[in-house]
Parts: C-alpha cells; sequence; structure tokens
C-alpha cells in the first residue's frame, strides 16, 4: 500500500511561513491500496487540497477516528461532496446519543455551515464502524477504542502481508508506567502490535508533556515506548503542536530519533510527518524512504 | 514477540488506571467476575500485593479472601456485590468480613459499580472497599 499524509498537524490548523516545510493541516493520510482504491484516514483540513487531487469518479472510505473538529473540518470543504458521481461512505465511532450522521451535521449545518448534509449532491452514507473486521477493497480494517477525551478509535489496516496503524490521538501512559505495564492493558497495543508502519500521536516534547497530562496527545518518550512496546518497524510521528513550527520539530525529530536508538532501534526507522509527503509501505520496504531530519 | 493475553478493553484499562491512582482499597473484574486488578490500597488490607497473586477466577478470590457474613458463614458468590453489579447493571453494596494473608479478620463494607460501556452489556465492575475500624482514610 502507499500513503500520502495531506495534514499531519493537530488540534488547530497552523499555517505560516515558519510551517511550510511539516504543513499547517490538519489531520488527513490518504492510503492508496494495491487494488487501486482509496482509504482516507480522517477528515482534517488536509482532505480538501486531497479532494483536488482526486479527478476521476470519487468513490472513497473515509474512516474518522473521532470528532473532534481538527479531524472532521475539512469534510464540507472536500471537493467530491460536491460532485454528484462521488460516492463516499463515511466510518465513525458508533454513540448511543446519536447516529454518525446527525454528529457529523452538527458542524455540516447552520450556523456553523452554509449547507446541509442533506443538500450535498454526492452520494454518502455513513457507518457505524463494526466492532469486527471487515473489508475495504483489497484492505482489511480492524478498530479499537484508544485513550483520548472522548469516543476515539485507532485503526488497522492489513492488504496482503503489509500492516499500517494509525493512532493519531492517543495518550497511552494516562496513569501508567508504559514500559513496565503488562500489554493486555496498553491502550493501543494489540490494534499497533508488530505493525509496518505506526503512525501515532506525537504532540508534544518532553518537557511540555507533563503541563498536558489528561489532554489525551503523547510525550515523545512516551510515544517511542509505545511503538518500542508494540514492535512497530516504523514510526511516524503525527498530530504536530500548533506551536511547533519547522525548526522546533526538526529537533524533536533528531532527538526522537536518538532516543528510538537508545531503545534499541534503527534511528532511520522514525520520521516525522510531513504534509505531501508520500512512503510505500510494506514488509519488505526501507524505512529509509521516511524523511531524515534536515 | 511472544503471545500477549487478550487486550483489555479501554473502559478497564482506564478503570485500573484510575484505581492504581487512588489510595482507597478497590478491586477490578472483568465481565466474569474474574480478579484482574486490586489497588495497592486493597493489597494493605489484604496482605498481599496483586503483583503476587494475579488473576484470579471469582472462586479462587473467595476461597482466599472471603468474604463472610456476620456469623461467620461464605457469602454465596451469587450474592456478592460484584456478582450482583455485573448481573444487575447496578450499583451494589454490603457489609461483609475478608481474611487476610496473615489469617487476621477484617470488617469492610463495599460497593461495587458495573462498568457499562455499550449496549452489549457489562466490561466488568469496580469494587470499592472502606475498612470498618478505619475512618478517613487513616487508621484509628
Amino acid at each position: 500500500m502507499r500513503i500520502k499524509v495531506w495534514g499531519a498537524r493537530g488540534s488547530v490548523p497552523a499555517p505560516g511561513p515558519q510551517m511550510n516545510r511539516y504543513g499547517g493541516n490538519t489531520s488527513c493520510v490518504e492510503i492508496t491500496l494495491a487494488s487501486g482504491e482509496h482509504v482516507i484516514l480522517d477528515a482534517g483540513t488536509g482532505i480538501r487540497t486531497l479532494g483536488l487531487d482526486l479527478t476521476t469518479s470519487p468513490h472513497c472510505s473515509i474512516l474518522l477516528t473521532h470528532l473532534h473538529l481538527d479531524h472532521i473540518q475539512g469534510l464540507m470543504f472536500f471537493p467530491p461532496c460536491f460532485r454528484a458521481d462521488a460516492d463516499l461512505t463515511i466510518w465513525g465511532p458508533a454513540s448511543p446519543e446519536a447516529s454518525l450522521e446527525d454528529r457529523v451535521a452538527r458542524y455540516i449545518s447552520a450556523p456553523l455551515s452554509p449547507v446541509e448534509v442533506r443538500e450535498l449532491p454526492c452520494s454518502v452514507s455513513f457507518r457505524d464502524t463494526p466492532p469486527s473486521e471487515w473489508q475495504l477493497g483489497s484492505a482489511t480494517i480492524r478498530c479499537e477504542a484508544v485513550n483520548h477525551r472522548g469516543p476515539t478509535l485507532g485503526f488497522r489496516i492489513t492488504e496482503g502481508d503489509t500492516t499500517l496503524c494509525y493512532i493519531p490521538d492517543h495518550e497511552p501512559a494516562l496513569g501508567t508506567v508504559l514500559a513496565d505495564t503488562e500489554p493486555e492493558w496498553v491502550s493501543g497495543y494489540e490494534l499497533a502490535r508488530d505493525a509496518d508502519l505506526l503512525i501515532h500521536d506525537c504532540q508534544y516534547a518532553d518537557d511540555e508533556y507533563p503541563d498536558h497530562i489528561g489532554w489525551g496527545h503523547s510525550g515523545m518518550s512516551d510515544t517511542l515506548t509505545f511503538a518500542s512496546r508494540v514492535g512497530a518497524k516504523s514510526l511516524l510521528l503525527f498530530h504536530h503542536d500548533p506551536l511547533h513550527a519547522d525548526g522546533f520539530l526538526d529537533e524533536l525529530h533528531a532527538s526522537a530519533r536518538r532516543k528510538w536508538a537508545d531503545l534499541g532501534g534503527d534511528p532511520t526507522a522514525v520520521a516525522m510527518a510531513m504534509e505531501s509527503e508520500e512512503l510505500e509501505v510494506g514488509p519488505a520496504s526501507s524505512p529509509a524512504g521516511l524523511a531524515s531530519p534536515v | 514477540m511472544g503471545r500477549v493475553p487478550a487486550q483489555k478493553p479501554l473502559e478497564l484499562i482506564l478503570a485500573r488506571n484510575l484505581l492504581t491512582s487512588i489510595s482507597t482499597p478497590a478491586f477490578l473484574v472483568d465481565e466474569h467476575a474474574a480478579l484482574v486488578f486490586y489497588n495497592e490500597a486493597a493489597g494493605a488490607l489484604l496482605g498481599r500485593s496483586f503483583e503476587d497473586v494475579g488473576k484470579m477466577s471469582p472462586e479462587e478470590w473467595t476461597a482466599t479472601y472471603g468474604p463472610f457474613d456476620s456469623d461467620g458463614k461464605p457469602v454465596e458468590l451469587d450474592e456478592l456485590p460484584t456478582t450482583r453489579a455485573i448481573r444487575d447493571g447496578r450499583a451494589a453494596h454490603a457489609v461483609f468480613t475478608v481474611r487476610s494473608a496473615n489469617g487476621g479478620t477484617r470488617e469492610i463494607e463495599s460497593s461495587a459499580f458495573p462498568i457499562i460501556a455499550s449496549e452489549e452489556g457489562s466490561s466488568g465492575a469496580m469494587i470499592f472497599f472502606w475498612p470498618q475500624d478505619q475512618t478517613h482514610g487513616k487508621d484509628k
């Protein structure tokens, strides 16, 4: 499978010249399966430019980890939503309170939006993620609830012998010591286990994390410990804090590679997610394909 | 990588993390009422840490710790607050006596709260204990 990062920023879009290299758009990753089908992970503002790129008749599945604004904000500006020939299926966490469509419609409705979901010319269906695995094209999808604020999923996508795990908003170390906790008690462990590529929350530097405990995101060392514990073969650090400019992320990346080496890993297997970056994911793919720190 | 026990549901993970962080003695049981964790405060009450005993079935932990009623008779498994909380999906409360690892007994109040994450039913329960000979969290 091939992935392209369309947005790697967390919390809120962060445009500006000091953010140009890593990008300011919020969470969105496109997966192109070997079968040619597209699976889109989250609908942050990055999905807008992704949609501009879809020139042929779009048939897409969008997997929403949760409904915080930075993961759905781009949906209303996703060009295929306004094409009658587009066929979209949006998957997201179930809720006893309201359907997925009704919850997304709180955003795509007045007064926040000039259009309503029912007015979109595309064919769109909303589906609760099932508790068991399901198939999208040539990929098998599995999701699990993970530790964040509010109901939030992580996704495990397997195609052939390649596995990608996407957990953009995750605080597995909350209330526990990750390095010592038994695997079955680590949020997201089974989901991420042995993934060829783990895309994981790394919102905070270690010295920032103590002021943000319980906010639902990870400090860098916790991200690396989690990735090491689950045996991830390569790691893409994701959900960059909106205050983190390019230079800061470069330093964070270099520090992460040193710490990954301290944990016994190949430092080149750790990269910082960068907007417009494309990666081939596979068991035989070289982690050298990941971007190097500047 | 070796075989790993089945992943616990998130709500049990969060409950365990909470219990780890408090000084009220507490148990955590899964949907089958198996004891999957108790905190340090409960370990102090019972005389053994959870790390020493590990996961126990309801039959195992009642054989180890009791509880017993005011006449010294074992409380039936079906009547325990834990079982009632999981079975009925609502809080349950009782006063009984438990046996600690050193052979001593303590009279305690116990409240069990079911953990219900979905319409499929309970994922387990949290059980909090208040020793009758203790006030405001400190021994008299």
